[in-house]
């Protein structure tokens, strides 16, 4: 009886001590834990911003790197299908898909038509 | 009987004006021999303000480079519903591109300016390249850009 009673008094301490510490910080408003978190964010994020050249500055008219193609032919289409998106921009729709937008430019009679030479 | 002549005239006259409102335009864009990528193009129209109406074009399908063509950017918020249906491959340096739209007739003569920014892939890029008033007598004027476009002109 007694040791039963004593493991129900160490497995009950034991859950308050794991449990109340966790109950506590999801109670907490957000800020409070962001706040905390970001104490520890800052560090590695601290890093990049060390530069070492301003090398940057000068390419403001310039397509980034980021931005580039990917290949280095001198083609001028745009039907192949990589990288379509960047941070969830969508491409727009070609002609010939869908009609054009209602912005009071066009009329409703033909359909665009293109052609390069 | 009576109502159905009646609801003829009516069609008839609610669809009359909607042709007579629009016509044919070509628009023909002649790019230098700059010697680097297909040309990223976005023609669009402001109205006497400078305020931007509409797009009209736009060559380049990748929007993630439409940052490029600062001015319509700035104006659209890169919004590529703007050029849903209006969008065609990149323009080769050297090449002519030709497009032919339904245009409100409404366009012309009443103040409002096309304008072409262009971009090209590590070269600068080339806002404003073109700006020319849509007027009826301007029509099949060629106008020069000043980077990449050789020459622009719109026949009606």
């Amino acid at each position: 009886m007694k040791k039963t009673l004593t493991l129900l008094v160490a497995s009950t301490a034991l859950t308050a001590a794991i449990g109340v510490p966790a109950w506590s910080a999801m109670q907490s408003p957000p800020d409070v834990l962001r706040s905390v978190a970001a104490l520890f964010d800052d560090a590695p994020q601290a890093m990049p911003l060390v530069l070492a050249s301003d090398d940057d500055d000068n390419d403001d008219d310039r397509w980034r790197d980021g931005s580039r193609r990917g290949h280095d032919d001198d083609d001028d289409d745009d039907d192949d299908d990589d990288d379509d998106c960047r941070g969830g921009a969508r491409n727009p729709a070609p002609a010939g898909t869908v009609a054009p937008p209602q912005n009071g430019l066009f009329g409703n009679g033909a359909p665009p038509q293109v052609q390069v030479n | 009987m009576k109502s159905l002549l009646a609801t003829l005239a009516l069609t008839t006259a609610l669809t009359l004006p909607g042709l007579a409102m629009a016509r044919p335009v070509t628009l023909t864009t002649t790019l230098n021999n700059y010697g680097g990528d297909g040309a990223y193009l976005a023609l669009y129209v402001t109205d006497t303000s400078g305020a931007y109406v509409g797009s009209l074009w736009m060559a380049g399908g990748k929007s993630k480079y439409y940052e490029h063509l600062s001015d319509w950017y700035r104006a659209t918020g890169g919004d590529t519903a703007q050029v849903n249906g209006i969008t065609g491959a990149s323009v080769g340096a050297g090449r002519t591109l030709e497009i032919t739209l339904d245009l409100a007739d409404a366009l012309f003569d009443a103040g409002y300016t096309l304008h072409i920014d262009a971009a090209v892939e590590d070269m600068r890029d080339s806002p404003n390249e073109v700006a020319v008033p849509l007027t009826t007598d301007g029509a099949g004027t060629p106008v020069s850009g000043r980077r990449y476009i050789a020459s622009f002109a719109y026949d009606m």
